[in-house]
């Protein structure tokens, strides 16, 4: 049970489930009087010249300007009573974005001393350097949150959100930012602390990673939705993420580490391209072949590509052309009856899968690809991640990951540069010292930095049977030259 | 050694030097010169013990996060300090 003055905290173990009901702020009232018509907002002229901004809302697409501006109307009609920082936010965010345009300069400046008690990231620290012109947007921090596995929300949740957000910050919110998490824009300092209360104990949510921390897990929707799913990604980044809730949340590591979890090679959340750690589903059989559905798609029966290709005549569905002649490593044939795979020959491109998903299925003993050292260019250039262990299976509780994971990050924390990533220490280091003296597993064909080409693994004397030595009398009688 | 040895040891890393805010890397290093068996996971430990009775605090760009010394240095005031 929860200690007196906690129950809240704890409501999750008593309640099955919290609905809106339980956690609003907002009367239904309020928020049908704050709502406006498209004469309201055509009529609603923001305090601040913003002839700049306003050329953002001309042209076909939806704009992000257009959205603050009904942001701004909608404050107004709410009232600064029921708001705990200023109702002008979003029109002074309006007029600092407009200045921006003018000086072609920014007028925020980033970072600070700020957060929650005991936690050292999540929240980004953001001030307006024209104070006297916007006093609204004085302080204007960045909250990120922890988002729910493969961005599953149900209504109940995200209302909640949106009520935090209105009511202790400027109502306006990224879905999502570039690492997965929900993010809400701009709140003052004194906001933090009862938005992460109202967050944690109402919600029985939590704020994300940012700074020198792990960053916020982030996975694909995986067996939820996705019949390529090798893994649950959902369970695992969840799980992951409990495990590692002092890294999450208390900053002690070089630089920024991340976690992705993508259920197939389709790796859909990018993982080998932007994930310290990423985990990718793979499969360790063979590519399930359904030749029957393959004939429907050579015979026009099935659409390619799920249907994707529609809106004009793409022309008649062509195996060779689309499928077999376009597989990377060549491993495909079509004989015109019977579609054949050298499965040992293939390197998870996914396209014969994505293309004939009807046809074609991953294996069914299904694992992971553990890889180490992806990062974008902001210091040295963007690295992909590398294959460091190849198949692994995971089961729930990923000990064997969790083993791996201890090691790699207790290694980079001793031996990194301050604000050098993972990749590029393993770099540095080179990836013989990561693979075999830091993981201490043997050197496997599969970790190379191209598939099928510029092996980079280099061996010491003693690891290689008969080492260096030769007789160069025997070498002489083949080599005579 | 204890957790209080290396509590002090890093308050006085945290109190000498031109820097007011550093990386957790120097903090390790810095201990190390005085404990050299203390173990990464102890000084994390006792920093974090720091922060939460409000002696160190984190020092926060978005992208990296440093620790320093409460009252020494930059202050959350003069963060958000007006520039006008």
């Amino acid at each position: 049970m929860a200690a007196e003055g906690q129950e809240k905290l704890w409501d999750r173990e008593v309640k099955d489930h919290r609905t809106y009901k339980d956690i609003r702020i907002f009367t239904e009232d309020q928020l049908k009087k704050a709502a406006s018509t498209d004469e309201e907002l055509k009529a609603f002229k923001i305090k601040h010249a913003t002839p700049q901004l306003d050329e953002l809302e001309k042209g076909p697409w939806p704009s992000v300007i257009s959205d603050v501006k009904r942001e701004a109307l909608h404050r107004k009609k709410l009232g600064q009573d029921n708001l705990m920082i200023p109702e002008g936010v979003a029109e002074d965010l309006l007029g600092v974005v407009e200045l921006a345009y003018v000086d072609k300069e920014t007028h925020w400046k980033h970072g600070g001393i700020i957060g929650v008690l005991g936690y050292g990231g999540g929240v980004i620290g953001r001030y307006c350097d024209a104070q006297e012109k916007f006093p609204n947007i004085a302080h204007f921090h960045t909250i990120r949150i922890n988002q729910p596995g493969g961005h599953f929300y149900n209504t109940d949740y995200i209302r909640g959100l949106c009520d935090i957000c209105e009511y202790r910050g400027s109502g306006i919110m990224n879905m999502h930012g570039s690492t997965g998490d929900t993010i809400f824009l701009g709140t003052t300092t004194e906001q933090l602390e009862p938005i992460f209360f109202d967050l944690t104990h109402d919600m029985g949510g939590d704020i994300g990673g940012s700074g020198s921390n792990l960053r916020t897990p982030s996975d694909c929707l995986g067996m939820a939705r996705c019949e390529f799913a090798c893994y649950d990604t959902m369970d695992m980044c969840y799980d992951m993420t409990m495990s590692f809730q002092d890294e999450l949340h208390r900053p002690a590591f070089p630089y920024k580490y991340k976690f992705k979890f993508s259920g197939c090679p389709n790796d859909c959340v990018a993982a080998i391209a932007r994930a310290d750690q990423s985990h990718i589903g793979t499969w360790k059989d063979d590519i399930r072949i359904n030749q029957e559905a393959v004939k429907e798609y050579v015979a026009g029966k099935i659409p390619p590509d799920g249907g994707g290709f529609a809106g004009r005549d793409w022309g008649p569905f062509d195996i060779q052309k689309e499928v077999i002649d376009l597989c990377p490593t060549k491993c495909m044939g079509w004989d015109g009856k019977k579609l054949s795979i050298n499965n040992a020959e293939c390197t998870r491109c996914m396209h014969c899968i994505d293309v004939m998903p009807e046809a074609l299925r991953p294996g069914v003993d299904t694992g992971i690809t553990l890889l180490f050292g992806a990062k974008a260019p902001i210091l040295e250039g963007a690295q992909m991640s590398l294959v460091t262990i190849p198949f692994m299976y995971v089961k729930k509780p990923y000990d064997n990951v969790k083993e791996i994971t201890r090691k790699v990050q207790e290694w980079w924390m001793e031996e990194g540069k301050n604000r050098e990533r993972l990749g590029e220490l393993i770099q540095r280091v080179g990836l013989r010292t990561f693979i075999m003296d830091v993981l201490g597993i043997p050197v496997m064909p599969q970790s190379i930095k191209e598939p099928r080409s510029n092996p980079y693994m280099f061996f010491k004397e003693a690891e290689v049977p008969g080492g260096w030595t030769r007789d160069i009398k025997e070498f002489r009688k083949k080599h005579p030259l | 050694m204890g957790m209080e040895e290396i509590k002090k040891a890093i308050v006085e890393y945290l109190s000498k030097g031109a820097k007011t805010k550093v990386y957790f890397n120097d903090i390790l290093h810095g201990v190390k010169k005085t404990i050299p068996d203390a173990k990464l996971p102890e000084v994390k430990k006792a920093a974090t013990e720091l922060v939460r009775e409000g002696v160190v605090e984190y020092f926060s760009t978005g992208s990296t996060t440093m620790y320093g010394l409460k009252g020494r240095g930059i202050s959350a005031e003069e963060a958000g300090a007006k520039t006008e």
